[in-house]
């Protein structure tokens, strides 16, 4: 049982430039222990050196990384064993759950045959004949709660989830002490994180194994961790219960990051997404009125009367949205909340008219959408996307002016096209705008470049905004500022917006209105208030229990916790 | 005094550039210059671009260096099939003609041809690639059928058709290269394409009202445009190597001299077999070398856009 000692620990990345060698320190004198059987986590955001740290336990860094300090295994320097001696380390007594599975799974090979390359390579005494590995192989899935068939897919055939927990059987596959998690959960939506959660904590309770898991979301790490510790900007900042951290965080950067994730039915957070610029910057319920729930409520903006969407594929027809209806109001902050796969993208597409519903119709205010390529160009001036993820929706090459201006050279808006790129990008709180025309995407931040793609929206005087997943690809502390931005549009320029998200947090900080989305379907939909405190849907319900609670307390019992009917995950 | 004062301050405390086309335009200059420095790095690049330039120099000033009468079989008086001498570095041909005097000569037709049937190529290729990239379902099925048409077609079969119908010459062989040779860069071009049109800024361009027309011009046709570069000095290459061998089976214009018209001469006329090597090596050595100078700055330019490329 291997306890695990940072001392003193430094990770300086030295890379070529122009300039000669650049050095990047990206772990600053860490120290800290993880005792034997504990559970730590480590907080941060991009950047904050918590993968490179979790990383050098087994000196996987790359060759241009050089680590200082001492890491302790037990007794032993990790940075002094030799080859042979680390090999063994690997695997049979430390092993890493990496992030993202799918790149993490050769695609070409069945999942099955990667846990026993696993058990070939690092062979204990117990595992010597193929029969046995066999044997150990179906048993490491019984322990993720995956059946044995699935052994004998390919990673496409799984869901995100199954592949999370056929990267943490194939970590488990030689009985190792340690288990290094480095953000198992990101990219896995709610209901899919509190299997695998759950999973990874009753394997650590059962088994009495060390884990050192690294996520960005504290909420996370609440509920599987005693342990967490911050860090920022490679130093760790703050260590303790965890508990302690998430309900009295000390260091600023650890409140940013306990308030990013709002606790469902707070009041405080209620239209007050906190941001690392100052919490409560912008009062917005007192403007908007007695607490801020009754929303203005204009006239019917954006419509969907029986919408149906299906897709031909091999397998027959898939119905990805399934007869809906909704309304969106002018002024009005409405969350779509699903699972990934419940359809909420191809439902926002086809109120683009990016796609054809094959049933039903979109109306917008009170008109049937005309599909004619001048109608779609004039419907398309008023209702604008935001779309899923900041960095890519930007083209790489295209100065944040051109970018912005795109909009209005396309439809051709009279006036000086300057000043309203400098006007949207003041609307979109990059000030000064001047400094930032000339700026290329990879210049600027995930935050920076988000609002870049608000301001180009904005730069068409929308009436309407779409939001995919607004902030889902944004660090903690940025996403609170993007939400306070959306509602500060709605508050002065009276913009309505349709936020898609997997995230309820987010639907409780900015929406008026709340829809769930389940397997096409519009389960459940009301106020905010009444859903998320008083569901009604059963899968309402399950999503909301699914929500890691910051509490320190979501440590379910297995009965209470375990979500996963078949055909979940 | 005070005016150029307060021009000074606001130009501090406000740097306005006069207009965004310049900012543009400045930006594109600097990437220019950044390209050049790393095309700098690689010392091939540089001595095949050099080597370049030496050759296309030599080709534009070749009235000036060696008259054109020079080449008049009526007007020469050296002996026939003479070895290299002082007087004729290079010998004589079987007509009595330089045989320095025709490679310079040659290098003008073999260049010409080389680019003109590579623009042609990348144009033709571009063009059709985006459109079978960017369009999707039955258009670009049927887009992709006349690529496959032309993506079989015999090249050397077609020249030969061709140059029975229209007139021989040059014009004919840059009309059989390019026509012939578009295909395969056509589907390059459509691989990039479908891989740009992938990304979500395109989604986020057809979501702000964009049209097909400003989709390929603003965001497709910048994307692929390295691309093309890199290919269009890989394809001059080989056809350059075209050229010579369909003015070698006598499809050329027999009044000009190319460097394949050369190596054709000096088969029929038996210099080959005869042990004339200062005829026959020259022109081949002559291919081989501008072939090999476009390829490594073709190279050069492939790794400058990927840099993954640099390791190996």
């Amino acid at each position: 049982m291997p306890s695990v000692t940072f001392d003193d620990v430094s990770v300086v990345y030295s890379s070529q430039t122009d300039t000669g060698r650049g050095k990047i320190a990206a772990v600053r004198g860490v120290s800290f222990t993880l005792p034997e059987r504990g559970t730590l986590g480590i907080a941060g955001e991009s950047g904050s050196g918590k993968s490179t740290l979790a990383m050098s336990v087994l000196r996987l860094l790359p060759r241009n990384a050089t680590v200082s300090g001492r890491i302790l295994l037990d007794d032993r320097n990790v940075l002094e064993l030799s080859w042979g001696a680390l090999r063994t380390v690997r695997w049979g007594e430390a092993s890493v759950v990496f992030q993202g599975a799918m790149h993490s799974l050769n695609p070409v090979q069945r999942v099955g045959k990667q846990i026993l390359e696993a058990l070939e390579l690092h062979a204990k005494n117990g595992y010597a004949t193929a029969t046995a590995r066999q044997a150990r192989m179906l048993e490491l899935l019984g322990l993720v709660d995956l059946p044995g068939a699935k052994a004998e897919q390919y990673p496409h055939q799984l869901s995100g989830g199954q592949r999370q927990r056929v990267m943490i059987a194939m970590a488990l596959a030689c009985d190792p002490e340690l288990i290094i998690a480095d953000e198992p959960t990101t990219a896995l939506d709610v209901i899919v994180q509190a299997q695998v959660l759950e999973v990874l904590a009753n394997l650590v309770r059962e088994r009495g194994l060390s884990l050192l898991m690294i996520s960005h979301d504290l909420s996370v790490l609440g509920s599987v961790c005693d342990q967490i510790g911050v860090m920022y900007h490679g130093e760790l900042v703050e260590i303790g219960p965890s508990a302690d951290i998430i309900a009295n965080p000390k260091h600023p950067h650890t409140q940013a990051l306990a308030a990013a994730f709002p606790t469902i039915g707070d009041p405080a957070s209620r239209f007050l997404p906190v941001s690392s610029k100052g919490t409560g910057a912008m009062p917005i319920v007192d403007t908007a009125g007695s607490g801020g729930t009754d929303a203005p409520a204009g006239a019917v903006m954006l419509a969907a009367r029986q919408v149906s969407v299906a897709f031909h594929t091999s397998s027959g027809v898939l119905k990805a949205v399934d007869d809906v209806d909704l309304e969106c109001r002018e002024g009005e902050i409405v969350a779509l909340v699903g699972q990934s796969g419940s359809g909420k993208t191809t439902l926002v597409r086809t109120l683009l008219g990016l796609q054809q519903p094959s049933r039903g119709e979109v109306l917008f205010r009170g008109q049937p959408l005309v599909r004619t390529t001048k109608g779609l160009k004039a419907y398309r001036r008023l209702v604008q996307l935001i779309p899923q993820d900041p960095s890519g929706a930007l083209n790489p090459k295209h100065s944040v002016y051109d970018s912005v201006a795109e909009g209005i050279r396309i439809h051709r808006l009279p006036g000086d096209e300057r000043e309203r790129v400098a006007r949207a990008l003041t609307a979109a709180e990059l000030t000064p705008p001047e400094e930032f025309f000339r700026a290329i995407p990879q210049e600027l931040s995930g935050g920076q470049c988000q609002r870049v793609v608000i301001a180009g929206a904005l730069a068409l005087g929308p009436s309407f905004l779409v939001a995919d997943e607004p902030v889902a690809s944004l660090d903690a502390s940025v996403r609170g500022e993007i939400l306070a931005l959306l509602l500060r549009l709605r508050r002065e320029l009276g913009l309505g917006a349709l936020i898609i998200t997997h995230d309820l947090g987010l639907a409780w900080n900015i929406a008026d209105r709340v829809m769930v989305m389940h397997e096409g379907r519009i389960v459940e939909s009301g106020a905010v208030e009444d859903v998320l405190l008083n569901p009604q849907h059963a899968y309402t319900r399950r999503l909301l229990e699914a929500v890691p609670s910051t509490a320190g307390n979501a440590r379910k019992t297995p009965g209470e916790a375990r979500l996963s009917p078949p055909g979940w995950g | 005094m005070t005016t150029v004062e307060s021009d000074t301050v606001t130009q501090l405390s406000a740097p306005r550039p006069p207009s965004l086309r310049t900012t543009t335009r400045a930006r594109r200059s600097e990437r220019f210059v950044d390209g050049w420095h790393s095309f700098r790095q690689s010392k091939s690049g540089v001595a095949g671009l050099a080597f370049l330039l030496l050759v296309v120099l030599g080709a534009c000033f070749a009235p000036w260096l060696a008259h054109e009468s020079l080449l008049d079989v009526t007007l020469v008086d050296n002996d026939l099939n003479e070895p290299p001498s002082w007087e004729n570095p290079l010998g004589t041909d079987p007509l009595g003609r330089s045989v320095l005097v025709m490679l310079l000569w040659g290098s003008r037709i073999s260049l010409l041809v080389g680019v003109a049937a590579t623009i042609m190529c990348m144009f033709l290729g571009t063009l059709i690639g985006i459109l079978a990239g960017h369009f999707t379902g039955w258009r670009s099925a049927i887009v992709m059928r006349f690529i496959d048409f032309f993506l079989v077609l015999p090249s050397l079969v077609l020249a030969i058709v061709l140059s029975t119908v229209l007139q021989r010459g040059m014009w004919t062989i840059i009309i059989a290269l390019g026509v012939t040779s578009w295909a395969g860069t056509a589907r390059l071009v459509r691989a990039q394409t479908l891989t740009i049109e992938a990304r979500s800024y395109i989604e986020r361009s057809i979501a702000l009202g964009a049209s097909h027309r400003h989709i390929i011009s603003r965001h497709v046709l910048p994307g692929v445009m390295p691309f093309i570069m890199a290919s269009t000095t890989l394809t001059v290459g080989s056809a350059i190597i075209a050229e010579s061998t369909l003015s070698f089976l006598g499809l050329g214009d027999p009044s000009q001299v190319s460097w394949g018209s050369m190596l054709k001469l000096s088969l029929d006329s038996g210099a080959a077999t005869a042990g004339y090597w200062w005829f026959v090596l020259p022109p081949g050595l002559a291919i081989v070398a501008v072939v090999l100078a476009f390829t490594l700055v073709g190279r050069t330019i492939e790794t400058m856009i990927n840099p993954t490329l640099r390791a190996r």
